[in-house]
């Protein structure tokens, strides 16, 4: 993902401001690809992983692991 | 377990096959876009975006796009087409009823294919009013659901079912499916924040555009 995708994205419990941590880029990408990380909730400090470059956001009770 | 991961689990098991059926985008989509194209969109959302053949045509007109499905394979599909075909979407992992996009952001959304799939009509005006939060004041968004005026059904009032999706080896894969009857359809629209600007059946599925209701 982007790291300008945060001006849109929200937490899905509060739709509060979502803050970035511990990203790793893809450098070979012109504008900084975020690979992995961690978007946590400014207000619930609730944490949702970003996968593969995609940020998972499902709400915690449906984010568990799916089945291979 | 939660009936929305279940229909998660499923698109997650069939994503590559079921993308690769759904090669074209659909042209009621392609019109209603094509509608809309000379106003500025800034930001479009594909909800439900599966491989993210909609996203696609939504990415001629705008801006950026997002693209928010539930299922990481289907995902994953949208990300290769985005990828072989040149175009941008911004892909996001989430669930319909609880949109992680900020209130007021999005000028032109499709919530296509997709409202049918969740498994209860609190979950479903729930998807309704979240898409009515995340549009801009002078918003649109064009929704539909697979419909009992479908001639693949005998019901005349909405129902709960599932549809099997047959995988190349022959093995089945069950999906939940609500057909709506139409009247049920333009019913939670009326019922939720957003308003209806027009409705049409065509193909056997319920299409309306919409706007969100400005207090």
């Amino acid at each position: 993902m982007k790291e300008s995708l945060l001006e849109i994205l929200c937490c899905p419990l509060d739709k509060n401001d979502l803050e970035l941590e511990d990203a790793e880029y893809d450098d070979s990408s012109e504008d900084s690809e975020i690979l992995s990380g961690t978007l946590v909730c400014t207000a619930c400090g609730e944490r949702y992983p970003i996968e593969d470059g995609i940020p998972n956001l499902l709400p915690p009770d449906m984010r568990e692991e799916s089945p291979a | 377990m939660d009936r929305r991961a279940n229909v998660r689990d499923t698109y997650d098991r069939i994503a590559t096959h079921f993308a690769s059926t759904r090669a074209y985008a659909w042209p009621e989509v392609e019109s209603f876009v094509d509608s809309y194209a000379d106003r500025e969109t800034d930001v479009a959302l594909d909800l439900g975006c599966g491989n993210a053949r909609h996203a696609e045509v939504l990415a001629e007109p705008a801006t950026r796009v997002v693209g928010v499905d539930v299922s990481r394979g289907l995902l994953e599909t949208a990300a290769d087409r985005s990828r072989e075909r040149g175009f941008a979407v911004e892909l996001v992992q989430a669930d319909a009823s609880t949109l992680p996009i900020r209130s007021g952001t999005v000028d032109v959304a499709v919530y296509v294919a997709t409202l049918h799939h969740l498994p209860t009509r609190e979950l479903r005006l729930a998807s309704l009013d979240a898409l009515a939060d995340v549009l801009a004041s002078d918003g649109v968004a064009l929704v539909s659901a697979w419909s009992t005026a479908h001639d693949a059904f005998e019901e005349t009032t909405g129902f709960d079912t599932t549809v099997e999706w047959t995988l190349p080896g022959g093995e089945t894969v069950d999906r939940f499916y609500h057909i709506y009857d139409p009247e049920e359809f333009t019913a939670d629209l009326e019922a939720s924040s957003l308003e209806t600007v027009s409705f049409e059946l065509s193909s056997g599925n319920c299409y309306a555009v919409v706007k969100p209701v400005v207090d």
